[in-house]
Formats: C-alpha cells, sequence, structure tokens
C-alpha cells in the first residue's frame, strides 16, 4: 500500500498548532430507552481538516452522525458549529448551517434522472413551477464533472448506475450545496480502489478549499491514507483524538476494541468441540459467489466456528444458502456425512438445522404475533393435534423456553414487538431450541443487543455448544467471534482466505486476513 | 373494474370481430350493437344475422360491449367502421350524448348513419348541426302502455312503486316517463321510485326494503324484466301474492310468471326485429333513396297471460 | 390466537358499536326499520355479501385481493344452473349435482388464482383482474350470454325458507363464519395464515410451505363463491352470466370495515360479519329514511373511508 496522499501529514501537523474548531462538540450523551448510545463524545474538527471517525460496530458512529444532521436530539452535550451553538431541529437545519452527509444508505431516488436527483431539494424552475430541465442538466454536469465523474449522462435514471456511480452521485448532491463540513459515512463500502482513489482526490480538492471532512470508514488503512486526525469511539465514548501521525494502527485497533472485553475473550477459553463432523461443505457454491470452487468447511459436534468477514463478502449468502433459504449453485452439504441436498428450509430444519437470521424484524419474528406463536413456529406440529392448537401445550412449551433463556416478557400473550432486542433475539433463539437442533446458523446474534443481554446470549451460545450443538456464527463484531468461538474462518469475496485456531487469535490477523482478500481482488 | 372488464373486452370485439373479410361487390353495414351479455341485444344480433343471411345482399359486421354503461368499446368501434369505409353504420348508442360526436364524423366520411333502439339527444344533435333519423320503439310509449295496464288492474287511487333503470340511461329515463304517465292518466299513488340497476339481485333486496316501508304497495313498475324477475322473487318471500307486477322487455324468462300471474303483463319490442329493421332503412338509402327523416317507430306489443308465447 | 384475542375483541367492539349506533339511529328515525320483517330482509339481503366476504377475509389475510369473485359467482352459477336445468334427474340428484359443480367450479378458479400468484410470485390483484375476465367471458361462453331459469320449485322454496324468521340461506352463511372463524383462530393452518400476512419471510424460513397456504386461501375463497352462487341460485330462481358485476368491491367493502387490514396478517372474520351487517344495514335503513339512491351511494362510501380511518387510528392506539 503507497501513501500517495502523505503530504497530508505535513499538512495536519501544520494545522494542529493553529486548531480553531469549525465543529466542536462536548460530552454529547444520548440514550434510547435503557440503551445507552452516545456516553460522552468530545471531538472537535478544524477548518480544511479531514477527520477520521473509527470504532466498532454500535460504538455510536451512527448516533452521532444522526445528532449531526439533526435526525436525532442529543440529551446533554453541547455542539457549536463555526463558533455558535449548533442545534439542528432537522436536516434542513443542519444543511443551512452548511453540515452535509453522505449517508450509508443511498438516499437517491432510482427512477428520477441523475440530474434531477443532484438538484432534488432545490430544482430550477420557472415562474409556474416548470422544471427548467436545461438548466438543471447543465448544473448537474458541471457538478458531476467536479468530481471526475466524466463517464455519466445526467440524463440517465440512477437505477441504471453501479452502486459505486451511485456513491458518487451521492457525493456530488451534497457538494451541490455550499458546505462547511462534510459528513461521509463509510463512503468507500462499496468502492473498487479506483474510485476509491477518485474520492480521495475530490477529499483532497475540498481540504484545499477549507471545507472539513469528517470520514467514517473501517478500513485503518484508508484513514492512515487520507485523514489529518483521527477519533476513536466505544461503548458511546470518545477513547482519544489525535493528529494521525502520532497514531498507529495497533493502538487504533486496541482502542477499538477495549480493555474489558479482550479480557473477557481470554477468560473464556474452554472449547466443547468433539471430533465428530456433523455438516460439511464441499466446493459449496452459493448464488452470488464469483468462484467455481465455492467453499469448503467442516463443522464439529460441539463446536463454535466463527466467519469473519467484511461487510459484502459473502457470509449471509453463504448461510442462507446452507439452510436452502436461497438455492445453491453447486457443491455438496454433508450432514453427519451424508449428502443433504435440502430444497427449502422446511428439510434442513427436518435434518436439525436451525437458522437464526441477521434482521430479525423481516425475517425472524412476526412482529405483531404474540411471543407464544413466534416461539412454536417452526415447531407448530408439536403444540397442535390433527391441526388443532393446542394452546395450553404451548404457552408451557413458550414458559418453559422462556424460562431457560432468562426471557423477560410481560407473558406468551404479549406481542414479539413488545420485547427489547435483546429478548427478541431470545424469542428466535427460543423458536429453534423448540426443535432441539443439531445445527445453528446465527447471522448476527448480537446485533442491536444492549451489553448485558449480549453476555446473556453469549452464555446461552456457550451453553447450547457443552450440550454438544455445533455452531456456526458469522459477526461483524470481532470481540465477539474471539469470545465465543473455538476456530474462526475468515471470508472475502466470497472465499474462506484464512483460518484462525483459538490461540492465534487476534483482530490484526483477521483483518490482514480479510484485507488481503479484498486488495487481492481490487488488484484484477 | 367496471372500466377494466369493460376495456378488455372491448379491444377483444373490436379487434376480432371487424376483421371478417369483404366481399366487395356488396355494400357494408357496421352494427354496433349494445352489452352483447343480455338476452335482449343478443336476440337482436341473432336476428340481424339471420336478416343477413337471407337478404344476402350485404355484408354484416358486428360489435358490441361488455355491459351497459361502456360507451368507449362503442366509440371504437365507430371509429374503426370509418376507417374500414363501411357504407354504413347502424347504431344502438350506449350513451345518447357522447355518441353524436363520432357518428357526425362517420356522417362527414360519407357514411349512411342510422340511430336505433335509442334516440340520440335531440339538443346534442341540434348543436352538433347533423340531422338524424331514429328508427326504434318508443320506450316511453312502451312503459305508458303496460303502466296503463297495471292502472287498469288496481283502479284509481292504487298505490305503485317504480323501479328504475341506470340513472342517465336514455331508455331507463324515457320508461319511467311513460310510467308516469300512465300514473298521471290512471291517477295511481306514486309511493317510492328507486334505481336497482337493472339487475335482478338488487331489484330483490331494493324493492323487499321498499316493501317494509311501503306495505301498502299495490303494484310495482320494473322498467326491465330482470328486476321485476327480482320483485317477483321478494313478494314470493315475503307471502305477497295481491301485488301486481309489470316488467318490460317480455325476456323468455318471464313466460312461466306470465302464465301463472305473478307478473301481470310486459312489453315486447320485437328487438330481434329492429336492427334488422334499421339495416333495412340504411341499405335505401345507400341504394340511392331518400334520406330518412324524424322518428320511424318500430312494432312494440303488450305481452300478457293470454298472448304469452 | 392466543392473546390477541383480548385487542381483537376491543377492535371487533369498535365496529359492533358502529353497527349498533346505526340500528338505534334508523330504529328512532324509521317507522319500519326493527320490524321482525325488515330484519330477516337484511339478513337476507348481506347473506350473498357475508359469503363472498369470508373468503375475501381469507385472502386479504395473506396479504392478498381477489377481484374476480364477483365473475366467478356468474360463472359458478351458470354451470350449476346449467346442471340444476337437467330435465332427467331427481330434485335431490340435481340439487346435489348442482352443487358440487358451484363448488368444483369456485375450487377450480380459486386453485387457479391462488396457483399462478404464488408459483410466478405474480400480485393477486393482476392474476384475479384476469381471472374477472376469464370467468365472465366462460359464464357468457357457457350460456351463449342465455339467463338460465325455471329451476325445482323445492329448490326455490328452499331459499326463501325461515326459521323463527331467520332466512335459511343467512343462517348457512352463519354457520361458515363459525368453521371460519374456528379455523383461522384454533388451527395450526389459520395460524400460518396470520403468520404469512404478517411476514411472509419469517413464516418460510420457518419451514412451512408459502405456496400450499397461498393456493389453499384462494381455493377457500373460490369454495365460498361456489356457495355464495347455490344461495343466489335458490334466492332469485335465475343464473345469468351478468350476474354479480361489482360484488368483488361489496365483498372487500365488508372485510375492510371490519377491520382487517388490506396488507394482510390483521383481522378476523367476526369483524367481517359485522362489516356486511354495516353496509347491508345502510343500504337498507337508508332506503326507509327516504334518502335518494344518490345519497345513498354518497353515504357508503363516506363509510368505507371513515372505517378505514378508524382502524388507523385505532392501530395507533394499540401500538402505542
Amino acid at each position: 500500500m503507497t501513501h500517495p496522499d502523505s503530504g497530508a501529514l505535513h499538512q495536519a501537523a501544520a494545522a494542529e498548532a493553529t486548531r480553531v474548531p469549525i465543529l466542536d462538540l462536548h460530552d454529547v450523551r444520548k440514550r434510547f430507552g435503557g440503551t445507552v448510545a452516545l456516553n460522552g463524545v468530545t471531538l472537535s474538527v478544524a477548518p480544511g481538516e479531514v477527520h477520521g471517525l473509527i470504532g466498532e460496530n454500535g460504538a455510536g458512529k451512527s448516533t452521532l452522525i444522526k445528532i449531526l444532521c439533526g435526525i436525532v436530539k442529543p440529551d446533554s452535550g453541547a455542539i457549536r458549529l463555526s463558533g455558535e451553538a449548533y442545534e439542528p431541529q432537522a436536516p434542513r437545519d443542519a444543511k443551512a448551517r452548511g453540515l452535509q452527509v453522505v449517508h450509508q444508505e443511498f438516499n437517491l431516488l432510482p427512477f428520477l434522472s441523475v440530474a434531477e436527483n443532484i438538484f432534488i431539494e432545490h430544482l430550477p424552475r420557472n415562474l409556474f413551477g416548470v422544471v427548467k430541465r436545461k438548466d438543471m442538466n447543465v448544473g448537474a454536469r458541471s457538478a458531476l464533472d467536479a468530481i471526475g465523474l466524466k463517464d455519466i449522462d445526467v440524463s440517465w435514471p440512477v437505477e441504471r448506475l453501479g452502486i459505486a456511480h451511485r456513491q458518487l452521485v451521492e457525493v456530488a448532491r451534497a457538494l451541490m450545496t455550499d458546505s462547511r463540513v462534510l459528513i461521509l459515512d463509510e463512503p468507500t463500502a462499496t468502492l473498487t480502489s479506483r474510485e476509491t482513489d477518485r474520492l480521495f482526490t475530490i477529499i483532497n480538492d475540498l481540504r484545499s478549499r477549507g471545507v472539513s471532512v469528517i470520514f467514517v470508514s473501517h478500513h485503518l488503512d484508508e484513514i492512515f491514507r487520507i485523514c489529518d486526525r483521527v477519533t476513536v469511539l466505544r461503548n458511546g465514548e470518545t477513547v482519544f483524538s489525535r493528529p494521525i501521525g502520532e497514531t498507529s494502527h495497533d493502538q487504533l485497533v486496541r482502542a477499538m476494541v477495549g480493555q474489558q472485553l479482550q479480557k473477557e475473550m481470554a477468560s473464556e477459553a474452554i472449547s466443547s468441540a468433539g471430533k465428530e463432523t456433523v455438516l460439511s461443505l464441499v466446493n459449496f457454491r452459493h448464488a452470488q459467489s464469483p468462484h467455481v470452487d465455492g467453499i469448503s468447511l467442516d463443522l464439529h459436534k460441539g463446536e463454535i466456528l466463527g466467519i469473519a468477514g467484511l461487510v459484502g463478502s459473502g457470509r449471509t449468502e453463504l448461510l442462507r444458502a446452507i439452510f436452502a433459504a436461497e438455492q445453491p449453485l453447486s457443491g455438496t452439504r454433508l450432514r453427519n456425512g451424508k449428502p443433504a441436498p435440502f430444497r427449502s428450509p422446511r428439510e434442513a430444519i427436518q435434518a436439525g438445522i436451525g437458522f437464526m437470521t441477521e434482521d430479525r424484524k423481516e425475517e425472524g419474528l412476526i412482529m405483531t404475533m404474540p411471543i407464544a406463536a413466534n416461539v412454536t413456529l417452526a415447531s407448530l406440529s408439536s403444540v397442535s393435534r390433527v391441526g388443532l392448537i393446542d394452546s395450553k401445550l404451548e404457552n408451557a412449551m413458550t414458559e418453559q423456553l422462556g424460562a431457560d433463556l432468562k426471557l423477560k416478557y410481560g407473558g406468551p400473550s404479549r406481542h414479539a414487538a413488545t420485547l427489547s432486542g435483546g429478548n427478541q433475539q431470545k424469542v428466535v433463539l427460543a423458536k429453534w431450541l423448540a426443535r432441539n437442533p443439531q445445527v445453528l446458523l446465527l447471522d448476527e446474534p448480537t446485533r442491536g443487543v444492549d451489553v448485558g443481554a449480549k453476555a446473556e446470549i453469549y452464555a446461552l451460545i456457550r451453553r447450547l455448544a457443552e450440550k454438544g450443538l455445533a455452531l456456526l456464527v458469522v459477526s461483524s463484531e470481532l470481540p465477539e467471534l474471539m469470545t465465543l468461538c473455538d476456530r474462526i474462518m475468515v471470508m472475502s469475496q466470497h472465499r474462506i482466505v484464512g483460518e484462525l485456531a483459538r490461540a492465534d487469535f487476534s483482530e490484526e490477523k483477521i483483518l490482514t486476513y480479510a484485507y488481503q482478500g479484498e486488495r487481492r481482488h481490487a488488484g484484477h | 373494474m367496471k372500466f377494466f372488464t369493460a376495456s378488455i373486452l372491448a379491444l377483444s370485439l373490436t379487434t376480432v370481430l371487424p376483421m371478417v373479410a369483404f366481399a366487395a361487390d356488396k355494400p357494408v353495414v357496421g352494427l354496433v350493437m349494445k352489452s352483447l351479455a343480455n338476452d335482449f341485444f343478443k336476440n337482436m344480433l341473432e336476428g340481424a344475422e339471420a336478416h343477413a343471411k337471407k337478404r344476402g345482399d350485404y355484408e354484416l359486421k358486428a360489435i358490441g360491449m361488455q355491459n351497459e354503461t361502456d360507451f368507449e368499446s362503442q366509440l371504437n368501434g365507430v371509429e374503426n367502421f370509418i376507417t374500414q369505409g363501411v357504407d354504413a353504420i347502424v347504431i344502438a348508442p350506449a350513451d345518447s350524448r357522447a355518441m353524436v360526436a363520432p357518428l357526425k364524423k362517420a356522417m362527414d366520411a360519407g357514411i349512411t348513419v342510422v340511430n336505433f333502439d335509442v334516440s340520440l339527444d335531440e339538443q346534442a344533435k341540434k348543436d352538433a348541426g347533423i340531422d338524424l333519423a331514429f328508427v326504434g320503439p318508443d320506450n316511453r310509449g312502451g312503459a305508458k302502455m303496460v303502466g296503463q295496464a297495471l292502472a287498469k288492474a288496481l283502479g284509481e287511487g292504487g298505490k305503485v312503486v317504480i323501479l328504475e333503470g341506470n340513472p342517465g340511461a336514455d331508455n331507463a329515463a324515457q320508461r319511467k316517463l311513460g310510467f308516469e304517465d300512465a300514473i298521471a292518466a290512471g291517477k295511481l299513488d306514486l309511493l317510492d321510485s328507486r334505481t336497482a340497476h337493472w339487475e335482478t339481485e338488487e331489484a330483490n333486496s331494493v324493492f323487499s326494503t321498499m316493501l317494509t316501508a311501503h306495505p301498502d304497495i299495490q303494484g310495482v313498475m320494473a322498467a326491465n324484466d330482470s328486476m321485476a324477475i327480482g320483485v317477483i322473487k321478494a313478494l314470493d318471500a315475503a307471502g305477497r301474492s295481491d301485488i301486481k307486477v309489470v316488467g318490460f322487455d317480455n325476456v323468455s324468462a318471464v313466460a312461466p310468471f306470465l302464465k301463472d300471474g305473478k307478473l301481470l303483463a310486459t312489453v315486447d319490442q320485437f328487438g330481434s326485429q329492429m336492427a334488422a329493421d334499421a339495416i333495412d332503412k340504411a341499405l335505401e338509402v345507400v341504394a340511392g333513396g331518400p334520406k330518412l327523416e324524424g322518428w320511424i317507430t318500430t312494432n312494440i306489443e303488450l305481452v300478457t297471460k293470454d298472448n304469452v308465447k | 390466537m392466543p392473546g390477541m384475542s383480548m385487542k381483537l375483541v376491543l377492535r371487533d367492539a369498535g365496529i359492533g358499536i358502529a353497527l349498533l349506533l346505526l340500528i338505534v339511529f334508523f330504529s328512532l328515525s324509521t317507522e319500519h326499520f326493527l320490524t321482525p320483517n325488515n330484519i330477516s330482509n337484511i339478513l337476507t339481503q348481506i347473506t350473498i355479501n357475508l359469503i363472498l366476504a369470508i373468503g375475501m377475509t381469507f385472502v386479504i389475510l395473506i396479504g392478498g385481493i381477489d377481484l374476480s369473485v364477483g365473475s366467478m359467482l356468474a360463472f359458478c352459477a351458470v354451470v350449476a344452473g346449467t346442471v340444476l336445468t337437467i330435465p332427467d334427474f331427481s330434485v335431490f340428484q340435481a340439487v346435489g349435482l348442482a352443487t358440487l359443480a358451484a363448488l368444483g367450479t369456485g375450487v377450480a378458479c380459486g386453485f387457479l388464482n391462488g396457483w399462478i400468484s404464488a408459483f410466478w410470485g405474480l400480485p393477486s390483484f393482476i392474476v384475479t383482474l384476469g381471472m374477472l375476465n376469464i370467468a365472465r367471458g366462460a359464464a357468457l361462453q357457457v350460456t351463449d350470454a342465455r339467463t338460465i331459469y325455471s329451476f325445482p320449485p323445492s329448490f326455490n322454496a328452499f331459499g326463501s325458507q325461515m326459521v323463527f324468521g331467520v332466512p335459511v340461506v343467512f343462517l348457512i352463511a352463519l354457520a361458515l363464519v363459525a368453521v371460519a372463524w374456528f379455523v383461522l383462530s384454533k388451527t395450526v393452518f389459520g395460524r400460518l395464515l396470520y403468520g404469512i400476512g404478517n411476514n411472509e419471510e419469517a413464516v418460510r424460513l420457518a419451514g412451512h410451505s408459502l405456496m400450499f397456504y397461498k393456493v389453499a386461501a384462494f381455493t377457500i375463497a373460490g369454495a365460498l363463491v361456489g356457495i355464495a352462487a347455490m344461495v343466489y341460485m335458490a334466492r332469485l330462481n335465475i343464473a345469468s352470466p351478468i350476474i354479480g358485476i361489482g360484488f368483488e368491491l361489496n365483498a372487500i367493502a365488508a372485510v375492510i370495515i371490519g377491520g382487517t387490514s388490506l396488507s394482510g396478517g390483521r383481522g378476523t372474520v367476526i369483524g367481517t360479519l359485522l362489516g356486511a351487517c354495516i353496509i347491508g344495514v345502510l343500504a337498507n335503513g337508508l332506503i326507509l329514511f327516504g334518502l335518494s339512491d344518490f345519497m345513498r351511494q354518497m353515504i357508503t362510501g363516506v363509510v368505507i373511508i371513515l372505517a378505514v380511518i378508524i382502524d388507523k387510528y385505532r392501530e395507533r392506539i394499540t401500538a402505542a
């Protein structure tokens, strides 16, 4: 990795001497119900500074951005923009004060033209409210030219563009209004290295014009390449904020992970993994995989096997294909050594497999139905006779599992929507445990779950493994995988690029594998 | 939903039916019908087809529509006929005003147009500056005729209700006027008048409710026989054999009711002949005969127990 | 549905109160509304719509819609009517076979609706719009657009039979409501219909075949159309290919007024019963009240919109 922008470091040092912050946050706090999202964030951004913001998932980055662009109001703390108090009531206020955000989720309207999307906030129009198409197209053209997107026709509908180009159109849109602070929320997640280079050129240009950029990324090498300064968040708190020249890769990783979790990780190391292979994949290729040779792995009885990898590396797709939620393209799935060509989730379930999806609201729970109905959804035959539901049996099963999982709920008949995130996740777990599975696939098992419930779910997962259940766990939180797993496989670009035994676990090794694959791919 | 049905069916009818090949030497008559999903018009079309076969000196092309209120398919049909250059258009308009403009276009294109069954609106014709003869029954006269049959049976002061056809349909309005003429002439007492949209089930529901509101009803004038059937069923259900019913159209389903007296009378417009009559008139003009004028009434007949077939 | 029941009882109670208010209003403002004869009239008048609406409830609960029930009613009726008028059969044979024919026709059409939309993943709105035309065309084709009449007198008499002033056909509809209620609230089948309406993917990933349940819901709706066709024929003694135009909209209105969510997953057949009653009481009461046909139509429209607004409002309250 070369650093074409290493001049940034010198500029940063110069800026450090004369810092008059354009954006200044002091002890910003925010709770959502019982969950603490921000627990004292302090950071300041100088004019013309590119400021890296990093942290694990759930560290508070998204909440912070939402506060800055006026979607969420902080509970306490002070924010100043250009020296004046800054309390945006709506995204409109943020824009008026010169603060623009390019969001992670796309905010483009797919069926409108590129030009219309760029001008959507203030379409040029004549006296009668008719859009002046020519003016708009000319304006959009120059906006795209300015960021080097010369190969895109402004009259194309956005749906015609690839995902990377859409991201750049969003940047162009944000640049339409004169902004003093531009927040880029994981802008490179969907970009190839060539497009990332282009984006960095744009950022450098902005910096030279005195615009401040807050750059959110998971990719530490990018942070070192473009940023003048970096702030690390952990559990909603600022760990530190320093010039990029005064920190190192290692230091940033340690700061993100935190001492306590590292300790927790070290303390739990008893493996219950057996020799018996309960699930094997041989050249197993899911529908999105570009690789003919697919993926091969073995999962043993009582083992917790983790799958790490960046978003988009194909982890979820792999789990869905194993469960036959989507049909695999090719390869073999073996269950206890015998071929198991499932055609539907139904057959996977009958073969003793359970699947906790990453999106419990959309795929896991029926939010507007009772907890009991959710718990028994996959095992209705055991609580019914000749098609009639025995509600006594159903409630008994719910209460039994609820007690096992320490579920906190108002009663089996309450809707799933009434539960907290952690308890909702327990209901999904209960749904599968009701079937006594031998293999459980877990996709982001603690997403949107608070710290307390997280620990409980970890304990549960370990207990299940001790009882002989084989678990395949996908997670974006490396500490989570390192705490739970007996073994971690790292996926990148739909391949297994590395495997680590527990003794060799380290966040850096995992990340190295994850990026290695990515770089190799980008080099094609 | 009706709109969808109608347009989809209209599309198929207008595209498929006119594809019959022309015999070059014979004059071509385009027949524009109303709903073919109705015994009355079905009979009329069959009458016209038999007539074309019998005469053999002209080519008949017919189009229809899905239900009584859909004039868009008629509009398309007329335009297609103009494009194909037929010699005459014989039409039972679905809307007495909306059809004036396309027919004017046809006349401007030199096509002989004859209007039958339902008369085009006089004012609309005048506004468009066209003079168009009408071949058809006197709906108002027919309704008056059958209404008077009821008046005669009930005597002066008899209490009656009317079941109307579709609001806005010309024949529905004419029949209602005819019923009212008979009520005035026979000095009857009109208790209520409501639409049941020509439909049996709706007539059944609406009439049974009217009967609740006015238990003293003695007679019912239904603007078509389908509604009369619904009324008769309501009377059966209520066990009222004392109330007399008259209908209109003489569809075959009412024959048993006429025989057993549940239906006092209905009116036969000889629908099967009406289209054929209109075609004859149109062909006379096409052959060089004088222009048609005014209202050429067709035969109507009161049908009762005594003359039902 | 355990526990949903309490909230749903409250929801239904809201609709029930609306119905009660209407009844009180018409009883006070018109002379004949609250007479035994008029009540049996109303019950007769809502029967067909109610039977169609029961089937529609199944379809809407899984997030579908069936626009073809009116046309299917005509198709079922003319097929059954053709069988019923075959002269060689005894009354029992004729009625029995006709009922089978009506049910068979309805089941076949409903099955096609469900299978086509589930297999190809098409919106049921489109598929049933197609069926609306297919069934109507088939009905016209079968009969050559002619009305079938002269059914056996005893069959005809059955249509206007009363038990203590309650029409037998309405009792049939009521029995169907009871069966539907039982199926929806007590069986695994019903549970999964609600599940599919709420979160299809969760149900699929829990190992259930969406195809089966979707096809089943439409097939049930088709079977109920068959029953409604027999009731129609018994009541009016005719079977015509042009009956039932627009009936689907009335059935949908009854389901929606009854508090079932158009997006699926929420609602009860008891609500549908009350919804059908509201429509029937309005149609009857407004005539007795002496309102013009046009005003009557407007008020029915207003009630449909009101029902949906109230439902939205109530949803917000129960969600809070």
